[in-house]
């Protein structure tokens, strides 16, 4: 964990290197992700709710799956760009020291302009919260850190997932995007609004729907049963296969040179 | 002119070699014009009044949108104009005795043109063969369709007027992030990419109806599924015409002023 921290640091220090780069930058990433929320803004002008859920509804929905993938855009940049690592043989180098290598991955980059991301992911969060009307209890609250934490988890394990494969084709695969950015795309509605095929393959195959469908059920009051807030933590299983898969990908690495 | 239609020919040709890429790029997209898709089916079926398009416009839209991405999307720039800027490269550019603004007009062209070629076909072919509600609709009219065919081609010469921008910008500022970027996001959300214009709120369809943007691809796509009229669309076109004349010549002024204080950085 300290490596991890000093490596943070170092790399934030690295950017700011470039001041007036990482300002624009910074500034640049705040209207893009004003984008995504323009289409949940726009589209709400004209619809009064998308299956029975209204527009601060859908902006906490939203603002969770933001939160968890920019978080890991910035603290496991490493292993979101890790065809990188292959392709320029970088992950020779970090074989050879005696550390754990995935927290090894985690250290060799991160990138800290999409903590304007995370910012905005959390004013979002907060400006849906107070709208709406939740009689909060301490089950609440525990849904909503779950929430967070599970949407951390999700993509963490995604981009985990897909570093694994590139032990098989060297590049980075494009197929990815379907899951991290469509994924995304689908879960910043609630995730029962879409078909029943979708839902079941957003529930048991990548499991968006234990990160903000069903939980957010429960924090709306819409379902009493508490399982319905706790199943965020079905996710962080979930981790486990990914870690085997890269651990066996591994096993089969083969250096490109250089 | 031979000259410059040669650069079009070479950029097209080369581009459609780029078939493995083409493929994966088609999957992509069929699979997010599903999710898009979804998305409004979910919204038509919750209902609302006043509904600026029908359910199977806002459909073949969509569809239309993907299909034609490679063509009209404004967020990819010329990565090899801005390598030309920055590596140096500029200077085998100017050393030929053409016009530097249209040798880099028509190798824009040819790139979106190759690139659309290859993904077109299959998405249309496709889409039109599945079942309501995700069924790609024919168009509107005889008419209607033949103003999309020619809005469509202003557009793509207005779409590649506004991408010879960016690196003309970039002469300047010498970094093609910041303002370039500030604008490609500004064009993103204008042109009806992400949100067909209709469902804008009032004051913003009023904005970009006097910006260039919308007219490069919600124009002919909303001629197709007969969301405008006739009138509208030939008025449309008008736009667009005076869009692509101006942004050339202003493209054109701009290119001269800035080559007048470029700086070769080595290469």
């Amino acid at each position: 964990m300290k490596i991890y921290l000093k490596s943070l640091a170092m790399h934030l220090k690295g950017e700011l290197e470039y001041r007036v780069n990482f300002i624009l930058s910074f500034l640049s990433q705040i209207l893009v992700f004003f984008t995504y929320y323009f289409v949940i803004l726009a589209l709400f002008t004209k619809f009064d709710h998308i299956k029975g859920f209204s527009l601060y509804e859908v902006l906490l929905c939203f603002s969770i799956i933001q939160f968890g993938f920019s978080f890991n855009e910035v603290f496991a940049r490493g292993i979101d760009r890790f065809d990188r690592l292959i392709i320029e043989g970088g992950f020779d180098r970090l074989l050879l020291r005696p550390r754990n290598i995935i927290l090894q991955v985690l250290c060799s980059d991160s990138d800290f302009v999409k903590v304007s991301r995370l910012i905005q992911a959390i004013i979002v969060l907060l400006v849906a919260v107070f709208h709406l009307p939740i009689t909060w209890n301490f089950w609440k609250v525990l849904t909503l850190i779950l929430m967070l934490f599970s949407a951390c988890a999700i993509f963490f394990s995604i981009f985990l997932a897909a570093a694994s494969y590139c032990f098989f084709t060297v590049q980075g695969l494009e197929v990815r995007n379907v899951f991290t950015d469509g994924g995304k795309h689908m879960a910043q509605y609630p995730i029962g609004v879409f078909s029943k095929g979708f839902v079941f393959f957003f529930t048991f195959i990548i499991p968006y729907a234990f990160v903000n469908y069903y939980p957010l059920l429960y924090f709306l009051g819409r379902k009493e049963s508490i399982f319905y807030a706790l199943s965020p933590l079905l996710v962080f299983l979930y981790i486990i296969p990914s870690i085997l898969l890269f651990y066996w990908g591994m096993k089969r690495y083969t250096s490109v040179g250089s | 002119m031979k000259a410059y239609f040669t650069y079009f020919k070479l950029k097209f040709i080369t581009g459609l070699q780029y078939r493995s890429a083409a493929w994966a790029g088609i999957a992509t997209q069929f699979f997010f014009g599903f999710v898009y898709i979804m998305v409004y089916i979910a919204f038509y079926e919750s209902g609302g009044d006043n509904l600026p398009m029908e359910l199977p416009q806002v459909v073949t839209y969509l569809w239309l949108n993907q299909a034609l991405l490679a063509l009209v999307n404004q967020f990819s720039r010329d990565q090899e104009l801005f390598k030309l800027i920055r590596e140096g490269g500029i200077s085998y550019e100017l050393a030929r005795p053409k016009n530097l603004y249209f040798m880099w007009y028509f190798k824009v062209i040819g790139q979106r043109l190759a690139d659309v070629t290859l993904r077109f076909f299959p998405l249309v072919l496709v889409t039109s063969l599945l079942p309501y509600p995700y069924h790609f609709g024919l168009p509107f009219s005889l008419p209607h369709f033949l103003l999309f065919l020619l809005s469509l081609g202003m557009g793509t010469l207005l779409v590649a007027a506004l991408t010879v921008f960016y690196p003309i910008i970039t002469l300047l500022t010498m970094n093609e992030k910041g303002i370039v970027n500030f604008f490609i996001t500004m064009a993103d959300i204008l042109s009806g990419i992400v949100v067909p214009i209709p469902f804008f709120p009032k004051f913003l369809q009023i904005l970009s109806s006097c910006l260039p943007f919308q007219y490069i691809s919600d124009l002919p796509f909303r001629l197709y599924v007969g969301n405008l009229s006739l009138q509208e669309g030939v008025i449309g076109i008008f736009l667009q015409f005076f869009w692509v004349v101006f942004l050339i010549f202003l493209g054109n002024c701009l290119m001269k002023k800035n080559l007048t204080r470029v700086v070769v950085q080595g290469g």
